[in-house]
C-alpha cells in the first residue's frame, strides 16, 4: 500500500477497499462488523442510549494518547453516564489527500485497544478523503448505543439538596497536555493527558449503588462547566471545597503561569458523580479500587441555597462564586 | 505591630475598627485574586478596596486601537498583540473586527513570538503591539534588541508603555494607602516607593498574590496606617528586593525613554508613558509608518474611567452588565480578566 493517503483511496473503488482492508478491517474485525451496506444488530433488551460526538483534536497526537483513543472514550463515556453499556459503535473518518498511512494505522490501533478495553463493537463505518488543505489531518465521528442497567436513572436535571459531589480523578490534565503541546510556551513538564475510556469505573460504582442521581462526563469545558449545567439544569446550588478539589502539581503550576482555572480545563477520562451523603464513601471506596479513579476525591455538595449557582468555599475559608469563562474556550481540544 | 496578645492578619483586619481607610489595590491581577479569594466579604465596614488603574488593557487609551487598526487595514500590516487587547473597542470597533475585515491579526503570548513571527514570514510587516508596565515593557524592548542583533527589519513596536509611580501621584487624592504591585516593584526595586512616601507622603504596601501575601499586605496597610504617618512597608520581601532587577532596568533604559502619555480614563499624565528612543526609530511603527496623532472618542455613557480612578464601582455604571458584558465590552474594564468590572462581572460582586 502507498506510504500516504490519497483522494483515490476515498474514491469507493480498489484502493478504498485496500485502505478499509489493510487498516481499519485488520483492526476493528468482530462477527457485527460486515461488508454490507448496514450493521445488522440485536436491540437491547431494556432502554437503549445513543450518543455521537466529532473530533477534530490538534495534535492529534498528544502524551497519553491520540485523536483514535478519544474517539472511543468520547463516545464510550458519554454512553456511561447515562448507566449505558457500550455495545456497538460507528466510526467516519475524514481524511486529508497525503496523511501518512503510518498515522493513520496507529490511530486505529489505538481505537482497537480502547474499544477492546470498553468492550464495545465497531460495527460499521465510513471512509472520506478531502484534499490537500480542506481538514487538518483526521478528523473522527463516532456513534455509540448502549444498553441501560436496568434500575438506573442518571440526569443532570437529578442532582437534589445534600447530594455528595464526587470527582473521579485529578482535573484538567487533557486540556493541559494539548494546549503545551499546541503553543509553544517552552514549559517542560510531564503531564499525560487524562483520556480514557470510564464504562469499566461506571461499572464498578452502578454495582455497588444504584443510588446515583447524576453522572457528566468532563470534557470540552471541564468540571467547572459541568457543576454549572447541573446547578441550572438541577434548579440547585452547588458548594464546592476548594482545598478538596485533586488537582496535579503540575497541571497547577501551568494554570498559574498562564492564569487558567484547572476547573475549566478539558477532562477526557473524568466523570462527576453526584449521590446522596450517605452513599458517598461506599462510592468513593469502589472508585479508589479502579484503574482510572483511585484520585477520586468528594469536592462539594449539592445546596438549596443559591440555585444555579457553583460557590466555592477559598483556601482561607470565604465563600466565593466560582466565576464562569467568558468569551472563547480554548479551540480544538477534542 | 507588637501587642500582648499576637493576632493573625486576618483578625487584625476583621477587627479593625478605626476611621475609614481607603485602600487601593493598584495590579489587576490583585483586582483577580481578591475576588477569587472572597477578601471583599471579611472586610469591616470602614476599609473600603478600591480597584486602580494597573490593568494595562484598561488603561489603554481609545486612539490606541484606531492606530493598530490603521496599521492593519491601511498599511496591509501584520499586527501581533496579547489576546486581551483584541477586544478593547476602538472608535469604530476593535481588532477582531479589522481581522473579520480581512486584517491580518495574530495572537502571542510573548513579544518575543512576535519576532520569531517576522523572522519566520519576511515577505509581511510585523507590528507588535507593545502595551504593559515596568513587568512587560523590559520584554518589548528585549523583542528590539533581538530583532536588531538577528538582522530583521520586518519588524516594529507600537508602544503603549506606561510606568507606574507616575498613576500612584494622579491619584493620591482618592486613596489612603496603595498596595504595591509586586511583580513592578521586583523590577523597580522600593527606593521609588520609599520616597513616595518620604518627600510625597504617598503611602503603600508591596503585595504578592497569594491569600497570605494578600492578608499580610491588607493588615500592615491598617496597622501602619494607624499610625498616622506616611509609611512604606514590603511585604512581598521572597520576591521583591531593594535593589529590583538592575538588568531589567538597563534594557529598558537603553531603549525606551519617558514622555507624556494618556491613559484611558485618566488623561495625559506626565512622564508617564514609554516609548523608544529617537535613535531606534526605524523599529518604531508610528514613525516607520508615519502615522497621523489620533484622537479617539471614548463611549459616552462608559464610565471605565471613574472606575479606574475609583470614583465608582462598576456596578454603577449605567453600562455595567446591560450594554457592557464580557462577551460584549463597551469599556476596557469589561474586557481583561484583570479589569475591574469584568472581575465584577465575573464574580457577580459581593453577592455572598
Amino acid at each position: 500500500m502507498t506510504k500516504t493517503v490519497t483522494l483515490a483511496h476515498g474514491a469507493g473503488g480498489r484502493q478504498t477497499s485496500e485502505l478499509i482492508d489493510e487498516v481499519f478491517k485488520a483492526h476493528f474485525a468482530n462477527p457485527d462488523l460486515t461488508a454490507d451496506d448496514a450493521a445488522v444488530l440485536m436491540p437491547p433488551v431494556g432502554k437503549m442510549a445513543m450518543s455521537t460526538d466529532g473530533f477534530i483534536v490538534s495534535p492529534a497526537f498528544f502524551p497519553g494518547g491520540n485523536i483514535g483513543k478519544l474517539s472511543i472514550c468520547g463516545t464510550v463515556n458519554d454512553l456511561a453516564c447515562m448507566g449505558a453499556k457500550p455495545l456497538y459503535l460507528s466510526c467516519a473518518f475524514v481524511i486529508e489527500e497525503g496523511y501518512p498511512m503510518e498515522k493513520l494505522e496507529e490511530i486505529a490501533a489505538a481505537m482497537e485497544k480502547t474499544a477492546k478495553e470498553a468492550g464495545v463493537r465497531i460495527v460499521s463505518g465510513d471512509t472520506k478523503v478531502a484534499g490537500k488543505g480542506q481538514v487538518d489531518g483526521v478528523f473522527i465521528t463516532t456513534t455509540g448505543i448502549g444498553e441501560i442497567l436496568p434500575g438506573i436513572a442518571t440526569s443532570g436535571e437529578a442532582a437534589r439538596p445534600g447530594d455528595a459531589i464526587i470527582v473521579t480523578g485529578d482535573i484538567g490534565r487533557h486540556g493541559c497536555t494539548v494546549l503545551l503541546e499546541r503553543e509553544n510556551f517552552g514549559i517542560e513538564t510531564d503531564i499525560t493527558s487524562d483520556c480514557a475510556p470510564l464504562w469499566g469505573t461506571v461499572e464498578a460504582v452502578l454495582n455497588a449503588t444504584k443510588d446515583v442521581h447524576v453522572i457528566r462526563d468532563a470534557t470540552r469545558g471541564g468540571v467547572g462547566t459541568v457543576l454549572y449545567e447541573v446547578a441550572e439544569q438541577s434548579r440547585a446550588g452547588i458548594q464546592l471545597d476548594s482545598s478538596a478539589i485533586p488537582v496535579d502539581d503540575q497541571v497547577r503550576g501551568v494554570c498559574g503561569m498562564l492564569g487558567l482555572e484547572p476547573l475549566y480545563l478539558a477532562c477526557e477520562g473524568r466523570m462527576v458523580i453526584m449521590a446522596p451523603k450517605d452513599r458517598a464513601e461506599k462510592i468513593l471506596a469502589v472508585l479508589k479500587t479502579c484503574p482510572y479513579s483511585s484520585d477520586a476525591a468528594i469536592i462539594g455538595e449539592v445546596t438549596e441555597e443559591h440555585p444555579g449557582k457553583v460557590v466555592l468555599t477559598t483556601e482561607i475559608g470565604t465563600k466565593t462564586i466560582l466565576a464562569q469563562p467568558g468569551g472563547e474556550m480554548l479551540p480544538r481540544i477534542c | 505591630m507588637e501587642t500582648k496578645t499576637r493576632k493573625t492578619a486576618r483578625e487584625i483586619i476583621e477587627s479593625y475598627d478605626g476611621a475609614p481607610i481607603r485602600i487601593m489595590e493598584v495590579c489587576g491581577t490583585h483586582t483577580h485574586e481578591i475576588f477569587r479569594l472572597g477578601l471583599r466579604n471579611i472586610l469591616p465596614k470602614n476599609v473600603e478596596l478600591i480597584s486602580g488603574p494597573g490593568c494595562p488593557v484598561c488603561v489603554t487609551p481609545v486612539s490606541f486601537i484606531d492606530e493598530a487598526r490603521m496599521l492593519v487595514l491601511e498599511k496591509g500590516v501584520t499586527v501581533c498583540s496579547f489576546g486581551d487587547l483584541i477586544r478593547v473597542p476602538g472608535t469604530h470597533g476593535n481588532l477582531a473586527d479589522a481581522r473579520a475585515e480581512g486584517g491580518k491579526v495574530q495572537i502571542v503570548y510573548a513579544p518575543m513570538d512576535a519576532v520569531d513571527y517576522a523572522r519566520e514570514n519576511p515577505e509581511e510587516q510585523v507590528v507588535f503591539l507593545s502595551v504593559g508596565f515596568e513587568t512587560t515593557t523590559p520584554a518589548c524592548c528585549l523583542a528590539v534588541d533581538q530583532a536588531r542583533k538577528q538582522g530583521i527589519t520586518n519588524f516594529s513596536l507600537l508602544t503603549a508603555n506606561k510606568t507606574m509611580p507616575s498613576a500612584y501621584r494622579a491619584l493620591k487624592d482618592s486613596v489612603d494607602v496603595y498596595l504595591y504591585p509586586g511583580h513592578v516593584n521586583a523590577i523597580t526595586g522600593t527606593k521609588l516607593c520609599e520616597d513616595l512616601a518620604k518627600e510625597e507622603g504617598i503611602s503603600g504596601v508591596v503585595a504578592g498574590f497569594t491569600a497570605r501575601e494578600l492578608l499580610t499586605a491588607l493588615a500592615a496597610a491598617i496597622l501602619y496606617h494607624q499610625k498616622g504617618e506616611p509609611f512604606f512597608f514590603n511585604a512581598y520581601p521572597r520576591v521583591v528586593t531593594p535593589e529590583g532587577s538592575v538588568n531589567a532596568r538597563k534594557m529598558m533604559d537603553q531603549y525606551m525613554e519617558d514622555y507624556d502619555c494618556e491613559w484611558r480614563g485618566l488623561g495625559v499624565i506626565p512622564q508617564s508613558g514609554r516609548r523608544l528612543r529617537s535613535e531606534y526609530g526605524e523599529y518604531d511603527a508610528r514613525i516607520k509608518y508615519n502615522l497621523p496623532p489620533m484622537e479617539g472618542r471614548e463611549n459616552k455613557a462608559c464610565r471605565c474611567g471613574e472606575v479606574l480612578q475609583g470614583k465608582c464601582l462598576p456596578v454603577d455604571c449605567p453600562c455595567f452588565g446591560k450594554a457592557c458584558t464580557p462577551q460584549h465590552p463597551v469599556g476596557a474594564c469589561m474586557v481583561s480578566n484583570e479589569g475591574a468590572c469584568s472581575a465584577y462581572y465575573q464574580y457577580g460582586g459581593n453577592l455572598l
